[in-house]
């Protein structure tokens, strides 16, 4: 009887162990875990942290790169002041209006050298089609021309490149017998382009 | 299979002008358009065939194509009107909804464009004071243009969302004052419990910026009228150019408290060419348009009695629109609102478009996981050679963080080296506050300049500081923990800055000077060391120009000499040993020049390295 108590306490007291011994495997895992997270979630900080501050070092080296790019345009620019005073210095000490003139334009040859070394470039629209990319209508009118040529430029088009700087300013012809197509009542009565 | 991330937006649908974001890293970023603009005209031409022309492009021709283009198709959402054109010889009629999807549509694609990916799902403002068929009408729109609209919002409640008003944990009331280029807007919303809830709305729909280039245009053709007898009223090239000149007028006068307009050659008469030449004060301006903005603030007295509100009740203002800029506009509005926070640090042009993109990323589930992170409030530094302040990490940095820097030893056989560590925006550590010191010992003798010792800096998320030196030759360390760098009040910090503001002109002299003085020093040491190192391949005559030279410069260093008189004499000497190192390399002595710069450096910061200063007992 004893013996069999014994041995029942036996059976019953391995289970125990091997539960004890699954649970503290358990709780140690469950703190590997935890110590692993804990140690990913200070990483997920650190890399974004890292990334707000190389973010902040962009927007630095982005406004430095600015300010030196604007330096140099401007470097450019008190070349042709330098030039212009120079002029105006001379004009003034001996009065020849002739010399005055060939100095402008000597200035101004400068001045478009300079432009074009940058690849700047001006358009003439006139007489050309009417091509959004390169042109802003200021007027339109009916006119013995064909639809979208462009009768008279107003302020020509600048370019760098490839890239439109400014576009030039024209009149541009409606066609000889224009009709209104679109609905008069819509969102295109004249002030409307008004926010 | 990886899984893509989509991308969700947010899109400010403009009467005249639209403008798209969207949050990366948790923050709302612009997403610019095809053509590289910030914001793309709510324009549409539909040309003869099938092309449709929006934006920009669209604007440019849309007085030629009178008959096919539309402007501010806003105002039309939730009516039944059509946009009636041919094309290609049939008659065509777009809904309100057509037209704007057109709009949606180029944002879409071009959003796909900037960020590389698929765009499908969007969250798109509209005024407070839309109705549900608008409303309804500027989802479809969405619907049309391929995009799923995840939520219709307020243009109030998103510039509220882009300042972050909504994670304030309080309730609050809150005026948005929106001021753009052609229209104006008050709305009173309540917030609680991150719920914002439009209390009034009411505004004017034909009153903005552009009222106020014209009152500008207007002054200056009066003006030419009167100085020159001219109209230009009817000269079409002329009054482009005045209206350029405006528009920068007024911008400029937003910064600045007068104005240059000088317009030569703007036109002719039989007398010759016609100049205009004006000056506009700020004054003159706000005497312009005084009208207008009593305006603005009789619609806000209006919304705020609509709400049952006085303006005590406002604890926020947001101000919107290119208008909020006016000086004016921002004085008068806080002279209304003196209990209230005024918040107009946002591009107000763009405030609406990234509140919106703060709302799709919620929806998204995507600011869930965002953590506002700490930032550093001021520098921290360690005290180098001639009691500089060197920054290792600069103040706004975000935590947690951890630069490095080396470092190296300023005299010959020093033993040790103190880490001083201070916290401030001057250029002497004396100036900042101290935060600790300790010492790293036992450093194998050696000539200056030659033990590499790497200081990092390590601020937890705690924002618990760690300062470790090591000696990289021996890998012997010593730190300290420091506990209170962020336990600054606003005041202090504040003070701290302004004082560094104060000082900088007097600071940066300062620390000129003793970087001259230890460049000097630096340079003595080295001139010394080459002449002994070459010993008799210096002819007696240099020999004799550099050790006179090095002998000035030890009398200058000694009596405090002036910052120039001692740079003339660091050139001297300089060039004097340049030359001898010079021709001893050129005589085949390799490792003849003068020692350069030691050490490495790790921070990738700067490239050369400072030397902490040597403790005499």
């Amino acid at each position: 009887m004893s013996h069999h108590e014994y041995s029942g306490e036996e059976e019953k007291q391995q289970p125990q162990e091997e539960g004890q011994q699954q649970g503290e495997d358990l709780q140690a895992r469950i703190e590997e875990k935890e110590q692993e997270n804990q140690e990913l979630r200070d990483k997920l900080l650190r890399v974004r942290a890292d990334f707000e501050n190389y973010r902040k070092q962009v927007e630095r080296n982005t406004e430095e790169l600015v300010r030196r790019v604007s330096d140099q345009e401007v470097l450019d620019l008190v070349e042709v002041y330098d030039s212009m005073e120079a002029a105006f210095r001379a004009y003034r000490r001996l009065e020849d209006a002739q010399a005055f003139v060939e100095g402008m334009e000597r200035i101004f040859a400068q001045l478009a050298e300079m432009l074009e070394r940058k690849g700047c470039r001006s358009f003439c629209a006139q007489g050309d089609k009417f091509d959004p990319t390169r042109h802003e209508v200021l007027i339109a009118t009916e006119s013995p021309e064909e639809r979208d040529t462009i009768l008279e430029e107003f302020e020509r088009g600048w370019c760098r490149g490839e890239r439109v700087l400014r576009t030039s300013k024209v009149k541009a012809s409606l066609g000889p017998e224009h009709k209104t197509g679109g609905d008069t009542h819509g969102g295109n009565e004249g002030k409307s382009n008004r926010d | 299979m990886a899984e893509t991330k989509e991308r969700v937006i947010g899109i400010d649908l403009g009467t005249t002008n639209s403008c798209a974001a969207m949050v990366r890293g948790g923050r709302p970023e612009i997403i610019p358009n095809a053509e590289g603009e910030r914001v793309t005209p709510s324009v549409v031409v539909f040309s003869d065939g099938d092309e449709v022309l929006v934006g920009q492009l669209a604007k440019r021709q849309s007085l030629l194509s009178a008959d096919r283009a539309v402007l501010s198709v806003k105002r039309k959402m939730g009516t039944d009107w059509r946009f009636n054109v041919s094309r290609d010889g049939k008659q065509e009629a777009y809904t309100p909804e057509q037209v704007s999807a057109y709009v949606l549509q180029k944002i879409k694609r071009d959003a796909e464009d900037f960020l590389g990916g698929e765009v499908n799902r969007a969250v798109i403002t509209v005024p407070a004071y839309f109705n549900n068929l608008q409303r309804q009408a500027t989802k479809d729109a969405g619907k049309i243009a391929g995009l799923e609209v995840l939520r219709i919002i307020n243009e109030p409640t998103a510039a509220s969302l882009a300042y972050g008003l909504d994670r304030q944990q309080q309730e609050q009331t809150i005026l948005v004052y929106d001021f753009g280029g052609g229209t104006f807007d008050a709305s009173i919303l309540d917030l609680g419990e991150g719920v914002f809830e439009v209390v009034a709305s009411d505004g004017d729909t034909e009153l903005g910026g552009d009222d106020i280039d014209q009152r500008i245009i207007d002054w200056l053709v009066d003006e030419f009228r009167s100085e020159t007898g001219i109209d230009l009223g009817q000269d079409v090239a002329a009054l482009q150019r005045l209206r350029d000149a405006a528009e920068g007028a007024k911008k400029e006068l937003s910064s600045r408290m007068e104005a240059k307009i000088s317009l030569p050659y703007l036109t002719a008469d039989a007398t010759g060419p016609k100049h205009l030449e004006k000056t506009l004060t700020r004054a003159r301006l706000e005497g312009m348009i005084e009208d207008i903005i009593q305006r603005t603030m009789n619609i806000v007295d209006n919304t705020l009695e609509a709400a049952k509100k006085s303006p005590e009740d406002i604890h926020q203002v947001v101000l919107v629109g290119g208008s909020t800029r006016i000086p004016k506009v921002q004085e008068l509005v806080s002279q209304r609102f003196t209990k209230g926070q005024v918040n107009r640090d946002i591009n107000p042009d763009e405030v609406v478009a990234l509140g919106a993109a703060v709302q799709a990323a919620i929806l998204a589930g995507e600011m869930d996981e965002v953590v506002l992170l700490d930032v550093t409030p001021l520098t921290l530094s360690i005290e180098t050679l001639g009691g500089v302040a060197t920054p290792i990490i600069e103040r706004n940095t975000t935590i947690p963080v951890e630069r490095s820097k080396t470092f190296t030893t300023a005299e010959d056989y020093q033993a040790q080296v103190e880490i001083h560590v201070v916290q401030g925006e001057r250029k002497m550590a004396q100036d900042n506050k101290s935060l600790g010191r300790f010492v790293l010992s036992d450093i194998p003798p050696a000539p200056r300049g030659t033990p590499q010792i790497d200081v990092t800096f390590s601020i937890n998320t705690d924002g618990i500081l760690e300062v470790t030196a090591k000696d990289k030759g021996t890998g012997k360390s010593s730190s300290i923990t420091i506990k209170e760098t962020s336990r600054l009040s606003q005041e202090e910090i504040e003070r701290m800055r302004n004082e560094a503001e104060e000082h900088a002109e007097e600071d940066r002299r300062r620390a000129e000077e003793v970087e001259a003085r230890n460049e000097a020093d630096q340079l003595i040491y080295t001139a010394e060391k080459t002449l002994s190192d070459l010993g008799d391949k210096v002819p007696s005559a240099k020999r004799g120009e550099i050790e006179t030279a090095i002998r000035d410069l030890k009398q200058k260093l000694e009596s405090r000499a002036e910052l120039s008189s001692l740079r003339s004499s660091i050139d001297t000497l300089k060039r004097a040993a340049g030359e001898v190192a010079q021709a001893a390399y050129s005589q085949g002595g390799e490792e003849a020049g003068p020692g350069g710069e030691q050490g490495g450096d790790q921070g990738g910061e700067d490239q050369g390295s400072d030397y902490i200063d040597y403790e005499k007992e």
